[in-house]
């Protein structure tokens, strides 16, 4: 974690929910290991990772749909650990519309009003500003079955926020979606957030997605976070070799350091790698580039490599270039196409060396 | 492509023989309630409607099909309320221990229904409960619970579990979820199943005759006309019952029709959508 950006962060807000040292075991098998997160009132935070890592079961101890092996769930202060799904003040969208069949778009979004014995009149005034907030107005009267996934969704986003919970909590619920749709209910996602003001926490396996749409991003890996960091600061420094290569795409190379020079590193094989920081040390390490960092010439100096592959992406083209050197594949992502560049050259690349992250590497 | 018999001389004899073999017994019994002599086998000499007058002016058919419409009435009122929530309960249960309750709950349809009877005889007998329609609404319970059981369950089953989750996020208790959620989904089928219970309840004979006490259902009414004398009025009563059966089946039949069209108008509105 990057210490001053966590302390910064502190510093001006006020935590509402805060899970500390969650544990979570399914007979023998640890799926969350002492989990610790203080989320700030009015945050999009987003939990990212593979299957299987350990965010769904963290969004699920939250709704309190699962009663973790260890640790605690405190919000406002108050422990809710012990306290079941229907008496915490959180609401969830889920990954499939979970919408009532036998209920209109209407009475699904009332539901909760209906639970909370809201009167009639004040129901159908929040009912109708939720919908209006996802752009749904008048869909009262249509059933569920009546509308396409995109506008389901936006339903069951009207009646999870209709309770004005302190913490809205979604997990992966664009996933079910076309690609246009889903990039439409970012752009939605990040206005409701605005409007309502309320904290959002956001479960999702696509970088893309998380960066995106985040304040922060935990980065969860085998049960643990890896690192939790604004999207900016994941993406550009990335602390461990598995956060660099899940956020974003990223050329990750394993190299030996033997020596250091004044802009680049030596490697014991004797290539000279582009390379600024004050963090370089002799011995294992993983170094990162993003591919928008890597530049191919034919002239100047770089590392040898043949291109094997371009692909055009409208506003830049892709390459992948196999290096010996290096003993790795790596890709390149360049504005324009270079004049020449046919597949089967010789290439030299290079790299800015400032943008360039060296991360330490057990051996 | 769909494969077809052809169609030959012999398969329609076949056929023709089946269904023969199938409906011309209950035609025979029809046509002769409506006999104007108390002959049972044609020929048949002409049209009446005396046997139904007689039957239904007989105070011990009269009795007897109260009895069994009262029976039958609160055998499906009771296998509604305890096959749903034993339904409910194994649907809600996960893995082994579920499918271990499932079982037993299904258990009691291998039983003969003579076993059943004489089992349940013996245990009213020995717990000194004197024998009445209350104890064949018992005994009905325990054999019709299983059929009920596995309708109920399959609708239960289909219900995601998701849903039920969103309901508990969004503030309902877990009775709240029944009645709100799960019940609106699916009471049509389980009142098809309580339905079942009536119609299997209501000419139950076996089980009956055992376990009840001085009054008697339209099935034993019908079992000791029978010993006596063998004229029309048997008949009547049969033809009777088959149209009673036959109504309800069309009503279900109908009904059954019009949840299907609006799944399908759903699921057409859904694809277009």
């Amino acid at each position: 974690m990057a210490p001053t950006n966590e302390a910064e962060h502190k510093a001006f807000a006020k935590t509402q929910l805060s899970i500390q040292h969650l544990t979570h075991r399914y007979g023998d098998d640890e799926v969350l290991s002492d989990i610790n997160l203080d989320v700030t009132e009015g945050e999009f935070i987003t939990f990212l990772g593979p299957s299987g890592c350990g965010k769904t079961t963290t969004l699920r101890a939250i709704a309190g749909f699962i009663t973790p092996t260890e640790g605690r769930v405190l919000l406002d202060g108050d422990d809710i650990t012990d306290l079941p799904a229907h008496k915490r003040p959180v609401n969830m969208v889920f990954q499939q519309s979970t919408l009532f069949p036998h209920l209109d778009v209407g009475q699904n979004v009332a539901f909760g009003l209906e639970v909370a014995k809201v009167p009639k009149a004040e129901r159908e005034k929040r009912v109708r500003e939720a919908l209006s907030l996802v752009k749904l107005e008048g869909f009262e009267r249509r059933r569920a079955t009546q509308l396409s996934g995109g506008q389901r969704q936006r339903v069951n986003l009207a009646r999870a926020i209709v309770n004005r919970p302190k913490v809205l909590l979604l997990d992966e619920p664009l996933s079910a979606l076309d690609l246009k749709i889903r990039l439409d209910l970012e752009v939605e996602l990040r206005r409701v957030h605005r409007e309502l003001g309320a904290t959002f926490i956001y479960v999702t396996h696509d970088q893309r997605e998380a960066l995106a749409l985040s304040d922060r991003i935990a980065v969860f890996n085998q049960g643990r976070i890896e690192q939790l960091d604004k999207a900016e600061v994941l993406y550009r420094e990335p602390n461990s070799q598995f956060a660099a290569s899940f956020v974003g795409d990223a050329n990750v190379f394993a190299i030996d350091i033997a020596s250091i020079g004044d802009a680049t590193v030596t490697t014991t094989d004797g290539l000279e790698l582009p390379l600024i920081t004050d963090q370089a040390a002799v011995g294992p390490h993983w170094l990162v580039v993003r591919p928008e960092d890597v530049r191919f010439d034919t002239d100047t100096a770089g590392v040898e490599a043949t291109v094997m592959d371009a692909a055009f992406r409208g506003a830049s083209v892709t390459y992948r270039a196999e290096c010996s050197a290096l003993g790795a594949s790596i890709k390149a992502e360049i504005p324009d196409e270079i004049p020449g560049t046919t597949i089967g050259r010789q290439v030299q690349v290079s790299w800015s060396g400032q943008r360039a992250r060296l991360l330490p590497r057990q051996v | 492509m769909q494969y077809q018999t052809r169609r030959s001389i012999p398969t329609l004899l076949t056929t023709i023989g089946a269904l023969a073999f199938l409906f011309v017994p209950l035609f025979i019994v029809i046509l002769f309630s409506f006999h104007a002599t108390d002959a049972l086998t044609p020929p048949f000499e002409g049209v009446s409607l005396r046997w139904y007058r007689e039957v239904l002016a007989d105070d011990a058919v009269r009795d007897g099909l109260f009895t069994s419409l009262r029976v039958a009435v609160l055998t499906a009122v009771t296998t509604l309320i305890f096959g749903t929530a034993a339904a409910y309960g194994v649907s809600r249960t996960a893995g082994r221990a579920g499918a271990a309750y499932a079982t037993l709950f299904l258990l009691p349809i291998a039983m003969p229904g003579l076993i059943l009877g004489v089992a349940l005889l013996s245990f009213f007998s020995n717990r000194s409960i004197s024998l009445s329609t209350l104890t064949v609404v018992i005994a009905h319970t325990v054999f019709v619970a299983p059929v009920f059981f596995i309708v109920a369950r399959t609708a239960l089953d289909r219900i995601d579990e998701a849903q039920l989750e969103a309901a508990a996020d969004l503030g309902a208790t877990p009775g709240y979820r029944f009645r709100k959620v799960i019940l609106p989904q699916v009471l049509p089928v389980l009142l098809a199943g309580a339905a079942m219970a009536f119609v299997i309840s209501f000419d139950e004979f076996i089980v009956t005759f055992f376990v009840i006490g001085n009054e008697s259902t339209l099935p034993l009414v019908i079992f000791s006309r029978l010993r006596r004398t063998i004229d029309p009025s048997i008949n009547a009563i049969s033809s009777l019952l088959l149209f009673l059966n036959l109504a309800l089946w069309l009503a279900a039949l109908l009904y059954s029709l019009r949840l299907e069209a609006r799944r399908r108008r759903d699921a057409l509105a859904q694809v277009q959508g």
